[in-house]
């Protein structure tokens, strides 16, 4: 569900002048053309460790995203909620798998990434680890936060590197009805009964904070930046994935008489920008260091699902397993 | 062409599928391996997606919709075999119970597949497709984790002298077994029960699993007729949890 | 001490401060090997190749690869697995340029094996399946594909399986798949909320 494009750790750019010039310019070249990089290419450091450390968080941030909207996997209101959702968090821990697929072309191990994910090391999308506290929140999640997520992979998807390019085609399609799904959800709520009313407008007005945390800090255009935006490794900056945004949702959600817990907020018709009080970044970083309501939670219940799968996959390996990466 | 016995047989069914399938769906974003957890919660849909079909049937004989028989019944007015309430514990019982209870479903919907009740017969046909492919899983899954290591195969054997008892519960006789089957409409839960058997063993014999001796295993039963253990009405209490904060309501 | 939470599955976990301690790291290959999977959605399309899996086995893998990739969409005909290990890769052209350009030898006639023939038309889209050659090994695959699989557009990487690696599903068990179109709740043509937002606007529309 989460769409990557946001690094959680600055990277120290490694020497580019280190790399071989006659390379990196072909590399740069391809790029250029509009041709996809494959893994066997040869491609600087910098854009490897970079593409890791992406994809690796949206996987981990599929699979972690799993867990607020599952808590309401065995309450679904009805069949075709009850259905849908289960199809939603399945299809989200199929993401998971698809991309941790593509960040292994690139040289690391699944088992080293689920390990990096469960001991805290490697970090996932903010969003989730606030809680879903009613039907409404995961309501919200499935419409919003898919929308956000959607709004990065459609940016992503136009990328240089082939895998990641492949695995967000396939995410891309599955989503359509992810989103859909939510904004009927969230339509019914808001236009229903009384209660159903309340409930949609606490979830809106509890989410919204962290929903516009979503897509990072403005990230004022840096050295790095700009290289990574010359590979198409970063595709749009944070600023105008938040302006995409905006613009595409927060008149919908104000269509159904739902308000949002910010006066500021509105689009400027002059620039055509959407104005909106400034959100606190410090609590951002509070969150994404490990302080957040659920962050506790979320690790351990994946760390123990870990565990208490174990002897499963004990019993299963062959002694004579070898370790291949997948080819694309 | 009875009605009661056919809607005495669409319940169990049903009901059965639904609160199975719920249970499976327990396990999505909990599962030992991502792939595994992918394909598990696919079964668990495929699960309640028939029950729909089956509450639908009901309904065109005049029974409530399918929303409002999965959602406001209590525990004493459902006919699921008490194995399919049982919590999941670890992925040896709920592997074990996907084994004995799939391997059932499939000779039911074989047998239901030439049904004289053409509504059921052509559902049945539709559907057995899907549970070839849920007994795929679970003969494969057995057999493997069955012939593995200690660990897996005393796992396992635990679980299945656990399961067995409630496993028979699901052949428990319907009232109307006779006119089921002098109408056509199903052979019956002897026949199914004798096959399945037959089939449980057979997969069993490739692994180091010991089949438990039948006789000596004393079934338990009364689910089919609303007596069942603790965990059931909780688990509908949190199934209808929201879609009982209005019933009326459109969610 | 028990972790609480939102989530009533969770709290059935029972996760104990203690158990949530035990921090051991995973072996190698915790993750099994890895497949590759392709699929025919119906006959007399083109098969491809959809992604991979990790699997302990062959059986595992297709069990995995028919959920992952052919769980959605409207039909499916044929799924097919090879160990990743198992598949031959060419060099990578790019520019226009095919990687048989680079193919200078000639078929050997020499016929001992048969193999399948990938290819991939772009970078960033999948390989697909052309064909079938019998060759003696890898370079006689390329030579053979060369000559009987000419392309009119540049082929960027040639895939070449031994066909004894290449495991395909059972024409018995299509009926697997059958009930796939049905599954409506998944597509989001399900789902339509215009009416009722237009019909809530016209209810709260001032008079």
């Amino acid at each position: 569900m989460y769409g990557g494009g946001n690094v959680f750790e600055s990277m120290k750019a490694t020497a580019l002048a280190d790399e071989d010039p006659i390379k990196l310019a072909e590399f740069e070249a391809r790029i250029d053309r509009g041709e996809k990089i494959e893994p066997k290419d040869w491609m600087p450091q910098l854009y490897r460790k970079q593409l890791i450390r992406m994809i690796e968080q949206h996987a981990h941030s599929e699979i972690i995203g799993a867990l607020p909207e599952g808590t309401w996997i065995t309450r679904a209101p009805g069949f075709k909620r009850k259905m849908a959702l289960m199809a939603k968090v399945q299809d989200e821990v199929g993401h998971g798998q698809l991309l941790y697929s593509a960040a292994e072309t690139l040289g690391k191990s699944r088992e080293q990434m689920l390990d990096d994910l469960v001991s805290g090391k490697s970090k996932y999308s903010n969003i989730f680890n606030y809680p879903a506290f009613t039907w409404a929140d995961s309501c919200f999640i499935s419409w919003l936060v898919d929308a956000g997520a959607i709004v990065n992979q459609v940016a992503n998807s136009k990328g240089s590197y082939g895998p990641y390019c492949r695995a967000l085609e396939r995410i891309c399609a599955e989503e359509a009805f992810h989103l859909k799904y939510g904004h009927h959800c969230v339509i019914h709520l808001a236009t229903g009964t009384k209660i159903q009313q309340e409930m949609m407008q606490e979830a809106v007005t509890r989410w919204w904070p962290p929903m516009m945390h979503f897509f990072g800090p403005s990230d004022k255009i840096s050295v790095h930046s700009e290289i990574l935006m010359k590979w198409k490794v970063k595709m749009a900056s944070n600023d105008e994935c938040r302006q995409q945004f905006l613009d595409m949702y927060v008149p919908k959600i104000w269509e159904l008489g739902l308000k949002l817990p910010d006066d500021s907020l509105r689009k400027n018709t002059e620039t055509g920008q959407w104005e909106f009080t400034e959100p606190d970044w410090e609590e951002f970083k509070r969150v994404i260091n490990g302080d957040g309501p659920c962050n506790e939670e979320r690790l351990a219940v994946r760390r123990i699902a870990e565990e208490r799968g174990r002897w499963v996959r004990k019993a299963l390996l062959a002694p004579d397993a070898k370790y291949v990466a997948p080819l694309a | 062409m009875n009605t009661e016995a056919i809607k005495d047989l669409l319940y169990k069914i049903a009901d059965d599928q639904l609160i199975l399938g719920h249970r499976n769906s327990e396990w999505t974003g909990f599962g030992p391996l991502l792939e595994e957890d992918i394909a598990f919660s696919s079964m668990a849909q495929d699960k309640v997606g028939q029950s729909w079909q089956f509450y639908k049937i009901l309904n065109e004989l005049g029974e409530s919709e399918p929303d409002t028989l999965a959602f406001m019944r209590n525990a004493e007015q459902f006919h699921n075999c008490q194995l399919t309430e049982l919590p999941n514990g670890e992925y040896d019982f709920s592997l074990i119970r996907h084994f004995l209870f799939d391997t059932a479903e499939l000779i039911r919907f074989n047998m239901l597949s030439e049904s004289s009740y053409e509504p059921i017969a052509l559902l049945s046909k539709k559907i057995k497709g899907e549970v070839k492919y849920h007994t795929m899983h679970a003969n494969i899954w057995i057999k493997q984790l069955g012939s593995a290591t200690e660990e897996s195969i005393s796992r396992l054997q635990k679980s299945l002298d656990y399961a067995m008892p409630y496993a028979l519960g699901i052949f428990e006789a319907s009232k109307f077994e006779a006119t089921l089957k002098q109408d056509g409409v199903f052979e019956g839960e002897v026949v199914l029960k004798t096959t399945w058997l037959a089939q449980v063993a057979g997969i069993l014999e490739q692994t180091e699993l010991t089949m438990p001796s039948i006789d000596q295993v004393q079934p338990l039963v009364g689910g089919r007729y609303g007596n069942h253990t603790d965990h059931l009405q909780p688990l509908l209490d949190e199934m209808s949890e929201v879609f009982q904060v209005d019933p009326s309501a459109d969610w | 001490m028990s972790l609480k939470s939102l989530d009533p599955r969770v709290g059935r976990l029972h996760i104990s401060e203690q158990e949530d301690n035990d921090k051991t790291q995973k072996g190698a290959l915790d993750q099994f090997e890895t497949y590759e999977a392709f699929v025919q959605v119906k006959e007399g399309k083109s098969l491809d190749h959809v992604g991979s899996v990790h699997a302990p086995n062959e059986e595992m893998a297709f069990l995995f690869a028919k959920e992952q990739y052919t769980r959605r969409g409207m039909y499916c005909n044929t799924l097919c697995i090879v160990k990743t290990e198992n598949i031959m890769m060419s060099e990578f052209s790019d520019n226009k340029i095919s990687v048989y350009d680079s193919v200078t030898v000639n078929p050997t006639g020499i016929i001992t094996e048969e193999f399948e023939i990938f290819h991939m038309f772009k970078r960033g889209k999948h390989h697909r399946f052309i064909g079938t050659v019998n060759a003696l090994n890898f370079e006689d695959a390329m030579a053979n594909s060369k000559v009987f699989y000419p392309s009119e557009k540049p082929v960027y990487n040639v895939w070449v399986v031994n066909a004894k690696h290449m495991l395909t599903s059972d024409d018995d068990d299509r009926d697997i798949w059958d009930t796939l179109k049905e599954k409506q709740y998944r597509e989001a043509i399900d789902y339509k909320g215009q009416d009722i937002i237009k019909a809530y606007k016209e209810k709260i529309a001032p008079d």
